[in-house]
């Protein structure tokens, strides 16, 4: 049996706000199996984003430890860091953060030229195939501003897709879509992850979008209380 | 990544056109000054080497110092064909030399009194001299005749004479008799500065009539060469030649002729005939604080301006760098390097710097070479510092493209700190929501 993709165990995270310490995530034990599609749910300020901060690597736990594709992320140095996170995790954020001044296929060619393994034809053949993929293939050239939020978080997903790694991460992607936009985001990735085998991971408040998902992790107040399969989960 | 980072920084400053305009300006603006300024101190040491050679010094000198006694030299070069003839094959570069007299005199006319430096000038031998010289009165011919005395414009007018009119001269012999000529005047020059302020022409047999010199005694053997910057090397070489001939020859020293003539030399203890070799820098060195002045003024002033610019630059990048933190963020976040970050923002500055100083060099060279083609005459005053009469600024591409690359240099290292900044951002700034 392969190795889980993520494995969190008795991980805790306390965030010091001036003299008060804020226990954010407290003896979470979380395993995620390659292939998953899963939702984190949970009430606003239960620890849903210090979680996928936590496993995307931007930030390290206080106690515990949190494995993602086999690497301890506390042990790593900072370029080793960065380099995990470029090279196993795509990212998807609420707010799309596209860069303003690259076009659709500058920002999805982005992590390619980072990684420094493709010639330009090879990256150009990835972007254009990526950009198929998400429905955007005729706006290649404009800027972020001039697309929707629903074609911006198409970019954002081709952008965390493009260099094929095993585990994206979205904070609560549609948080800033109208509920169709967000539901056809959602089967976007659903349909990224039944193809490739990606997993994803992702966080909303949002019913609707989490009945998409493989399984449903529940938080609140820091702890993880609960996990079950969602009704739209398919049997994999 | 290269090309994407100069995409990236290039896009990043057309973003915020007005305020990376502004500062654009302010970079060019100090560029201009800094273009404007080492043309105009180059146009000095130009106006300077040009006129002061010829007018009062060679590119190098064969000069020398004769002591009677141990205490009374005389600033004059005994039998000067002597030692020329030894060494003159060692100067390929040579194109022209010519002797010159040198001395001292008060200068009596019915309008008036002045001190003058004289120089016993054997026109015939110096085809350089009416090309430094611009006759307004008279004709510069008749300075060939004996009896004779050029004079610049403020002496004419200080001793209220004219072309025709006569002057005497009283000079100290070197026997320390004191001795007088009258001399009628040949010509009236236009000025050259400050150099034209105490310096005059007689035919050379006049000045050694004057001092009771022997034919074939001179002042010094001036040596035009076909490039002034070899000056210390053929320098260099002739004092080497003329000890290995036997001569007596002096070291080098960085001071014109007659300062060691009333500082130095007499207080030595030793008679008889010394050479000294010296170049057209060493004779200029009393004016040369005047250059280097100027050059400290400019460089101040252009220090100041800098500092200024430097402050507006990490001002403006550490605002471009907060209002872009969510970026920067995300692109940590999705595995962008430390040093791939400062490298992004440093890229910014050094684009924005040599855009700025890139136009502020052209802007700086037109100036220039408008102010150079209008030919402004410049005030008194100013003509007698600066050595010039008209603004002469002198470019140089070298100095230009050096100009440009301090200012892009000095823009990309004020812009470390905001960059450090930069790169130290956390990748999870880029997951706080809007707010
Ligand atoms: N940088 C921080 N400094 C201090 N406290 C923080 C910080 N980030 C989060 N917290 C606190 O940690 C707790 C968990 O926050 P977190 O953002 O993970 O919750 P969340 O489930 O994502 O909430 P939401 O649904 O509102 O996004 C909250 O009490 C929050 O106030
Ligand atoms: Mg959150």
């Amino acid at each position: 049996m392969p190795e889980p993709i993520v494995e969190a165990v008795d991980v805790a995270k306390v965030y010091q706000l001036g003299k008060t310490e804020v226990q954010a995530l407290r003896h979470v034990d979380l395993v995620v199996e390659r292939g998953e599609f899963l939702s984190i749910a949970g009430p606003s300020g239960s620890g849903k984003t210090t979680l996928l901060n936590l496993i995307g690597g931007v930030d390290v736990p206080t106690a515990g430890t949190v494995r993602v594709d086999g690497e301890d992320t506390s042990r790593l140095t900072e370029r080793a860091l960065t380099r995990l996170r470029l090279d196993h995790i795509g990212f998807i954020f609420q707010t799309f953060n596209l860069v303003a001044v690259l076009t659709v296929f500058q920002n999805v060619e982005f992590p390619l030229l980072l990684q420094g393994r493709m010639t330009s034809a090879e990256r150009r053949r990835r972007v254009e195939t990526l950009l198929e993929s998400v429905g955007l293939a005729g706006h290649a050239r404009h800027r972020p501003s001039e697309l929707s939020g629903g074609q911006r978080q198409r970019v954002a997903v081709a952008r965390a897709l493009v260099g094929n790694p095993p585990l994206v991460l979205a904070d609560e992607p549609t948080a800033n879509l109208d509920s169709k936009t967000g539901g056809t985001i959602i089967d976007l990735m659903r349909e990224m992850n039944r193809r490739d085998g990606t997993t994803f991971i992702f966080s909303t408040h949002d019913p609707k979008v989490m009945s998409h998902a493989s399984a449903i992790v529940r938080l609140e107040d820091g702890r993880v209380i609960g996990r079950e399969s969602a009704q739209g989960a398919e049997a994999r | 990544m290269i090309a994407t980072d100069l995409f990236i920084a290039a896009r990043n400053l057309a973003r915020h056109t007005r305020r990376n305009l502004l500062l654009a300006a302010a970079i060019s603006g100090v560029t201009a000054l800094l273009v404007l300024l080492t043309g105009l101190t180059s146009g000095m040491r130009e106006a300077m080497l040009h006129s002061a050679t010829t007018l009062m010094t060679g590119h190098v000198n064969l000069a020398g110092f004769f002591k009677i006694t141990s205490g009374t030299a005389a600033p004059i070069v005994a039998d000067w064909e002597k030692p020329w003839e030894a060494v003159k094959d060692k100067v390929p570069e040579l194109v022209y030399a010519a002797p010159r007299g040198r001395g001292w005199a008060k200068a009596v006319a019915d309008g008036g009194s002045m001190d003058l430096v004289l120089a016993g000038i054997d026109l015939s031998r110096e085809p350089g001299f009416d090309k430094v010289i611009q006759v307004v009165e008279g004709s510069l011919a008749e300075l060939g005749k004996p009896g004779t005395i050029l004079l610049f414009q403020d002496q004419a007018r200080r001793l209220g004479v004219k072309p025709g009119d006569t002057l005497t001269l009283s000079a100290p012999t070197t026997r320390g008799a004191s001795n007088t000529a009258d001399v009628r005047v040949a010509a009236v020059a236009r000025n050259i500065g400050l150099l034209s302020a105490f310096n005059a022409f007689i035919p050379a047999e006049t000045l050694r009539q004057l001092y009771q010199l022997k034919v074939g005694t001179t002042g010094a053997v001036q040596l035009y060469l076909a490039d002034p910057a070899d000056s210390a090397k053929v320098a260099a070489r002739l004092r080497a030649a003329l000890r290995e001939a036997g001569w007596r020859v002096m070291d080098p020293d960085p001071e014109p002729y007659w300062q060691k003539l009333m500082f130095k030399v007499n207080a030595e203890d030793w008679t008889g005939q010394k050479l000294d070799v010296t170049t057209w820098e060493d004779e200029m060195s009393f004016l040369s604080w005047i250059v280097t002045a100027v050059t400290w003024l400019g460089n101040v002033l252009v220090g100041v301006l800098l500092v200024i610019v430097a402050v507006g630059i990490v001002n403006t990048l550490a605002i471009a760098i907060r209002e872009r933190t969510r970026e920067i963020g995300t692109l940590r976040a999705i595995g962008m390097q430390r040093t791939q970050v400062l490298r992004l923002t440093l890229l910014e500055a050094f684009l924005l710097g040599l855009g700025g100083a890139a136009m502020g060099a052209a802007a700086g060279a037109a100036i220039a070479a408008g102010l150079n083609a209008t030919g402004i005459e410049l005030p008194e005053t100013m003509q007698y510092f600066l050595l010039q009469r008209d603004l002469h600024l002198a470019l140089h591409a070298g100095r230009v493209a050096l100009a440009v690359a301090f200012v892009t240099g000095l823009t990309t290292v004020a812009a470390i700190w905001p960059s450090v900044w930069a790169a130290r951002m956390r990748p999870v700034t880029a997951m706080h929501h809007v707010g």
